[in-house]
């Protein structure tokens, strides 16, 4: 009775599994289970249903049905035939339905279709069984060839001694079903996605394929329908809430539940900010100010490239200046609301270190009184520039094209900016020039202004002449060289660059007591002088001086 | 993944079967598969070295192996039929320690040979990631 439906199986389904080898392609996907339910069904007259139902389950690949735990079925048949009938046997008196709903509830959630193993690999010696293949099977093109080759060969199906110890292997189920089911699970639930078809295209639309196929033949006349498994992940429910830290029961630290575009939270990032008591509305202010300056760098890449090609044609010059003047009122701009004062956008964008960069290379390309003005700006708001500077301290690359601005101001404009540093501002005792003098790009900058006045005063007589402009000239020297003395010799700032004409320029303005005080000052200076042929002449000079006044 | 996972699944279900299990440092370890977790940390039973040099090999039993995940290149089931009919042939611990370490003295004596050739040319190339030996 049994034994003749098994055997009779038995051999259904050897013949449909090299019917299969022969039709080798991973694409085809072969229908391995439409294969064996056709021959079931031939043989539904011969046997017992439930019987047959049995062996249709266990090749349905249930998930169940891995739990083979009796270590004995695999190992203690030494011939194939042999065990291929224990294994059928085995199965068909093992308890199936029971087992399957009780792993369900097990591993909980599972989806409505399980994944399914490839069952042949399941319950054969992997050398002589012939191997089913699902689509889930992917084997090497050259591997499938040498399996096909064997089957046709009819190979012998002879286990080698080796195998199969004699011994039965106590380590064999170190790890319950139960604990497979779990690890698979969690396994699962990191590759689920919401949209499977973003996230794992490549096997969607494989599947795709191969259930079109299958609707093709379907169509062609073949009997029955036969879905071929997918493999999809079991169904977790995902927490309204957002979780940094998703914990399973049991795991092993964190599970990747997210996708890439929505990485999981690693560490709590806390905002650092530098600044002292941000408001939101300061913040929201900085951060305008920052994609203002964001925006300005990208209209200042198109200048600077237009730039680089050279000036071909009226047409791009003109181009160019447009773009330009552009920018150049996008930095003067205010900020979102425009109670601020005059230069507020434009100290708001230098405030940052790359506005500074900006403006330093800006400032090429701007015409002579926009240029001027920048500087008159910066000029009028140096103490506020330095203290602004104390973290980045980036004011030094405006140096150089400023001092190129330098030299094109008029004294009159020279002035203007140096008396807004002498200027006691309303409610302090301390002088700007102080803060100054004690930054280096600060006291760069006022030298390189004073030195750029004594030139236009030594060049331009009429200047000499006693007038306001003049007397002004000089308390605006007077002071400075106070200032200098006053501040002592370690806080006094390295300047950039120190014009030879300093020197001079107090001797000329300063009594005697002054001078000796600024001499020291300046000898602190001169003492980075490079060039000692340069020390030597201011040396010679301070001489003459003295001797002069003598 | 989805494959990785389930063919690890499956060959825990046929573990009297052995393994192969390639490492990122390029060792090759054979032993029974006996427990997994969810980064693919596995745990190898009676496990062996196989060191293979040209046409030969040797085995180094090992024991018990606890991999970390990380490290794992590949992991494959052995025909254990087929494992004998392999045309490599099996040597002792010291013969095969012996020619893997001459075959490193060959490799690094050609690797200064050509560093010494391109520096000749003025190129240099920056030494690789080492992690990964292989």
């Amino acid at each position: 009775g049994k034994s003749h439906v098994l055997l009779a199986l038995k051999e259904e389904l050897v013949s449909a599994s090299q019917l299969e080898a022969e039709e080798l392609d991973p694409d085809l996907a072969p229908d391995v289970e439409e294969e064996e339910v056709e021959e079931e069904e031939e043989e539904n007259d011969l046997g017992d249903p439930a019987v047959l139902n049995a062996v249709h389950n266990s090749q349905k690949g249930l998930l169940s049905s891995l739990g083979i735990t009796a270590p004995g079925v695999l190992g203690t048949s030494p011939a194939s035939l042999h065990f291929l009938w224990q294994t059928l046997d085995h199965l068909v008196t093992l308890p199936f339905r029971p087992a399957l709903l009780s792993t369900r509830s097990a591993a909980c959630h599972f989806g409505p279709r399980l994944p399914a193993p490839d069952p042949s690999l399941l319950c054969s010696p992997p050398t002589s069984w012939p191997l089913r293949l699902s689509h889930l099977t992917q084997l090497h093109p050259q591997h499938q060839r040498i399996l096909k080759q064997q089957q046709q060969e009819g190979r012998p199906q002879s286990l080698p001694a080796k195998k199969w110890p004699q011994q039965p292997d106590f380590y064999a189920n170190l790890m319950t079903q139960k604990e497979k089911d779990w690890v698979v699970k969690v396994q699962m639930v990191q590759l689920q996605s919401e949209n499977p078809r973003l996230d794992d295209y490549y096997y969607q639309e494989y599947y795709q394929k191969l259930e079109k196929k299958q609707a093709d033949e379907e169509l062609l006349g073949r009997r029955s329908r036969f879905e071929s498994l997918k493999l999809v992940t079991p169904y977790v429910q995902k927490a309204g809430v957002y979780e940094s830290v998703v914990r399973i029961e049991g795991s092993l630290g964190q599970v990747a539940v997210s996708t890439c575009f929505t990485p999981r939270r690693a560490i709590d990032a806390v905002p650092h900010g530098t600044q002292e008591q941000e408001t939101a509305a300061a913040s929201s202010q900085r951060l305008w100010v920052l994609y203002r300056i964001e925006k300005m760098f990208l209209q200042l890449l198109e200048i600077e490239d237009g730039q680089q090609d050279g000036p071909a044609q009226p047409r791009d010059s003109e181009q160019q200046s447009s773009r330009v003047e552009k920018l150049f009122q996008a930095l003067k701009a205010q900020g979102q609301n425009n109670l601020e004062a005059a230069d507020d956008g434009f100290l708001q964008a230098l405030s940052v270190g790359k506005g500074k960069a900006l403006v330093a290379r800006l400032l090429p390309f701007l015409r002579r009184e926009q240029a001027v003005s920048l500087l008159l700006a910066i000029t009028r708001h140096l103490p506020f520039l330095v203290k602004r500077d104390v973290a980045d301290q980036a004011l030094q690359m405006l140096f150089q094209p400023l001092s190129k601005c330098i030299r094109h101001l008029t004294f009159h404009e020279l002035l203007q900016g140096l008396q807004g540093l002498m200027r006691l501002p309303p409610g302090s005792s301390e002088r700007p020039i102080t803060v100054v003098l004690q930054n280096q790009f600060g006291i760069s900058l006022l030298y390189a202004l004073l030195s750029h006045g004594e030139q236009l005063v030594s060049l331009n007589s009429s200047i000499k002449e006693p007038s306001s402009d003049h007397s002004a000239w000089t308390d605006v020297v007077i002071l400075t060289a106070w200032a200098i003395a006053q501040t002592p010799t370690a806080s006094l700032a390295e300047p950039l660059a120190l014009p030879s004409n300093l020197l001079p320029l107090f001797c000329h303005h300063v009594d005697r007591e002054l001078v000796q005080k600024l001499e020291a000052r300046l000898e602190y200076h001169f003492r980075w002088l490079r060039n000692s042929d340069e020390r030597k002449a201011l040396c010679l000079l301070k001489l003459t001086f003295w001797l002069d006044r003598d | 993944m989805r494959l990785v996972t389930l063919s690890l699944i499956l060959s825990l279900f046929l573990s009297p079967e052995k393994h192969l299990v390639l490492l990122r440092d390029g060792r090759t370890l054979i032993g029974f598969l006996r427990s997994i977790d969810q980064f693919a940390n596995l745990v190898l039973h009676q496990t062996v070295e196989r060191i293979h040099v040209g046409k030969k090999y040797g085995d180094i039993p090992r024991g018990i192996f606890v991999v970390r995940g990380e490290n794992v290149v590949l992991l494959g089931e052995i025909d254990l039929e087929k494992e004998s009919d392999t045309p490599l042939q099996q040597v002792s611990i010291e013969e095969i320690l012996e020619e893997q370490r001459a075959e490193q003295q060959a490799k690094l004596e050609a690797e200064k040979l050509k560093v010494q050739a391109l520096k000749d040319r003025g190129l240099s190339i920056p030494r690789a990631d080492t992690l990964d030996e292989y």
